[in-house]
């Protein structure tokens, strides 16, 4: 495997020349960061570095779309708009592009190309390459991913799916896919980041995205990690919001190996800057772990303008060997008075192996302010148990039926009416339950 | 004539603490049994016991249900099986409608019995008919399980669950407390409709009233953990004007 510098030197001709000198400094701070170990405070429960694998590719992988490929999509829900991916790479073909006024939507490859300074302005600026390692890997290498733009006052009406399936024809490839979302002042959208293993085989991947969300304009975004077995998948999402701007970002994961040799590992780092005044955030999480899955949600919220809203709820799920991370940050910076500010996190563990290590942190520094957090980790409530079973439902299903309840609040919360419906079946489905 | 349940000798303990203590009652098909009883006697424990609740030990003693051991059976397996309690103190279940809770029920027990579930149509149906039953708004039935009810409309509840399981053994405790006297006719008018030669009820309760609706076969007298006295439905009466003293002290005169 060649090194990363050579990796890197083999690509860049390929990235525009605006993006070069952003790229470079990307690279130079990844090589300076590199995988993190569990000794960062950030990744100590994530033992990231011991699942990747040592060496990795960072070049295109192989994207061609075989019968398996195409049969997997053509099982799933017929989208309006899709945009669609395979190992990191834009297939054209595959995709519903709208057509709308006021409405960009292409690769982010021929959005730099063709879309003036609107790239170079928002690509890289909101994620921390000089911190974060893996942003500053995707940063460095990232050949394509999706660019959404809508203009002043436009509203999408339907939703619009990124989809990503990996499958791993490569074992070496490190898949690094990314999206630039930008929605100037009073537009509407609602998206669907869809990530899938389409293989039976481990994959590794890392995605980055990044969405500003103008002055009153709203953002509805729902991370779909629903057939992420066998998969290695970091995902990080930093978005900025402005004056009256709303965002609510759900991310639901099912995760489970069944047929690969490792473990799965979903890392989410989900960030919103409130930046003006009246902004609102609203992060939600559904994690189900099953086997040997690691799931760990790394939220912050950033009130940095005042008399803004945000509101953080986590829910797991966790059986056999699985564990689960939370670290639910809330900070308000000075000035930001009136912030009003709320956090729950919950852990279901329904097996003697299961764990979760939930931390919420708080830091302060403005003095008219109310956050709140709650926590709690337990089993189910046994008189709620009880209770089903005298009506007949076994301990099997009466656990399920719990389950269900347990979970449906966070599926509740998801705005977009055909995502909510399509999580609540497949929430049943999960649980078998059929009612 | 087979007995619909026949206690014998039974000692229950909670926590180490034995709460009924050799106690004894055969139930036939189709009869109506009241207990009364003062406050932390063990009236609930019986139920719970009755019902399968794990914590409540059994010590000594049998219970036959038709002629099985019922402690044997889980409780999931003996509400399959026929036995329904309805609870002093309804759970609270977010996130769960009453309606897709009887949906599971209700196709539970069909399997149990080698039948297949319900369609939605025959469902709807169903439901229906029990709803206007005990007048339970449809729009409760939708909502999450006893979540926000009030005592009553709880209560109410628990007579619609069993008027839509069609148990054999209705075990009520104290259905009655916190109804108005509209909803306890109703309730009372509900269990009444239900009652068959084939389907036996063991209603608790502290006071007459529910029995001028009700009307039980017999009445027993719950006091630390037996059976202190039986009678027909004039004990209920006499209790309710006298109060429990006199039984404290004919026991202690035997
Ligand atoms: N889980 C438990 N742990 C400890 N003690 C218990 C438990 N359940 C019941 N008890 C005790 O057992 C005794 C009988 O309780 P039970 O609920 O059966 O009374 P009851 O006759 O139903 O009273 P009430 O009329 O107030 O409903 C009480 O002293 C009660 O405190
Ligand atoms: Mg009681």
């Amino acid at each position: 495997m060649e090194n990363i510098a050579t990796q890197f030197k083999s690509l860049a001709n390929s990235f525009s020349k605006e993006s070069l000198a952003l790229r470079k400094e990307a690279l130079a701070s990844f090589q300076k960061l590199g995988i993190p170990t569990t000794r960062h405070e950030e990744w100590k429960y994530t033992n990231i570095k011991a699942r990747l694998r040592q060496e990795f590719s960072l070049l295109p992988a192989e994207s061609r779309v075989n019968k398996a490929v195409k049969n997997y999509i053509a099982s799933l829900p017929p989208y309006t708009y899709r945009l669609t991916f395979l190992n990191g790479v834009f297939h054209p073909e595959l995709s519903i592009i709208p057509d709308l006024k006021g409405v960009t939507v292409c690769s982010l490859r021929e959005a730099a190309a063709h879309t003036g300074g609107i790239v170079e302005k928002h690509f890289g600026r909101l994620v921390d390459y000089s911190q974060e390692h893996f942003a500053a890997l995707n940063t460095a290498f990232v050949t394509d991913g999706a660019f959404i733009h809508i203009h002043k006052n436009v509203a999408v009406n339907e939703p619009i799916y990124l989809q990503y399936f990996f499958t791993a024809t490569d074992e070496y490839a490190f898949v690094q896919t990314r999206n630039l979302v930008v929605l100037e002042e009073g537009a509407s959208l609602s998206l669907a980041e869809d990530f899938r293993n389409a293989s039976n085989i481990d994959v590794q991947y890392n995605h980055v995205a990044e969405m500003y969300v103008g002055n009153n304009a709203r953002l509805d975004v729902v991370e779909l990690q629903l057939e992420v077995s066998n998969a290695i998948g970091i995902h990080t999402l930093e978005s900025k919001v402005n004056r009256n701007g709303r965002l609510s970002a759900a991310t639901i994961t099912f995760s489970s190996p069944n047929t690969g040799t490792g473990q799965s590992l979903i890392r989410n780092n989900l960030t919103a800057r409130l930046t003006g005044e009246g902004a609102h955030a609203e992060f939600a999480g559904l994690y189900f772990g099953k086997e040997n899955a690691l799931i760990d949600n790394h939220v912050l919220i950033d009130h940095i303008a005042p008399n803004c809203t945000s509101n953080q709820l986590y829910k797991g799920v966790l059986s056999d060997e699985a564990t689960g991370v939370f670290n639910g940050k809330i900070f308000v910076k000075p000035g930001a008075q009136k912030t009003n500010a709320y956090q729950s996190s919950k852990a279901l563990l329904l097996s003697k192996g299961a764990s979760v290590n939930s931390k919420p942190q708080l830091e302060i520094f403005a003095d008219d302010v109310k956050c709140s957090h709650g926590a709690a980790i337990g089993q189910l409530d046994e008189n709620a148990l009880f209770y089903l079973m005298t009506r007949g439902v076994s301990r099997h299903e009466a656990t399920q039926i719990l389950t269900y309840a347990f979970a449906h609040e966070v599926v509740e919360h998801i705005q977009t009416k055909p995502i909510r419906q399509f999580l609540c079946d497949k929430l049943r489905d999960e649980l078998h339950l059929n009612f | 004539m087979q007995s619909m349940l026949s206690i014998n000798h039974l000692t229950v303990a909670v926590n180490g603490k034995e709460i009924l203590r050799d106690f004894s009652l055969t139930i036939n098909p189709g009869e109506v049994h009241a207990i009364m009883g003062p406050n932390g006697t063990g009236k609930s424990t019986l139920a719970a016991t009755l019902a399968g609740r794990e914590e409540y030990e059994v010590v000594s003693g049998e219970i036959l249900y038709k002629g099985r051991n019922l402690l044997e059976m889980e409780a999931d397996e003996r509400a399959r099986e026929g036995i329904f309690l309805a609870f002093q103190y309804p759970v609270e279940i977010p996130g769960v409608s009453t309606t897709n809770f009887m949906k599971a029920a209700v196709n539970a027990k069909r399997k149990h019995q080698g039948l297949e579930p319900l369609d939605a149509r025959e469902f709807l149906k169903l439901m229906n008919e029990k709803a206007q039953l005990v007048d339970i708004k449809r729009e409760f039935l939708s909502r999450s399980i006893n979540e926000g009810f009030s005592g009553g409309e709880k209560k109410r509840n628990e007579i619609f669950q069993m008027a839509m399981l069609e148990p054999s053994l209705c075990i009520l405790d104290e259905t009655d407390s916190g109804l108005d006297i509209d909803a306890l006719r109703i309730v009372a008018n509900g269990v009444n409709r239900l009652r068959s030669p084939e389907r036996s009820f063991l209603v608790i309760t502290h006071y007459q009233r529910l029995l001028n609706y009700i009307i039980p076969d017999y009445v027993h007298v719950l006091f630390d953990g037996r059976i202190a006295k039986s009678g027909g439905k004039e004990l209920a009466l006499k209790l309710e004007a006298e109060g429990y003293d006199w039984v404290k002290e004919e026991l202690v005169a035997d």
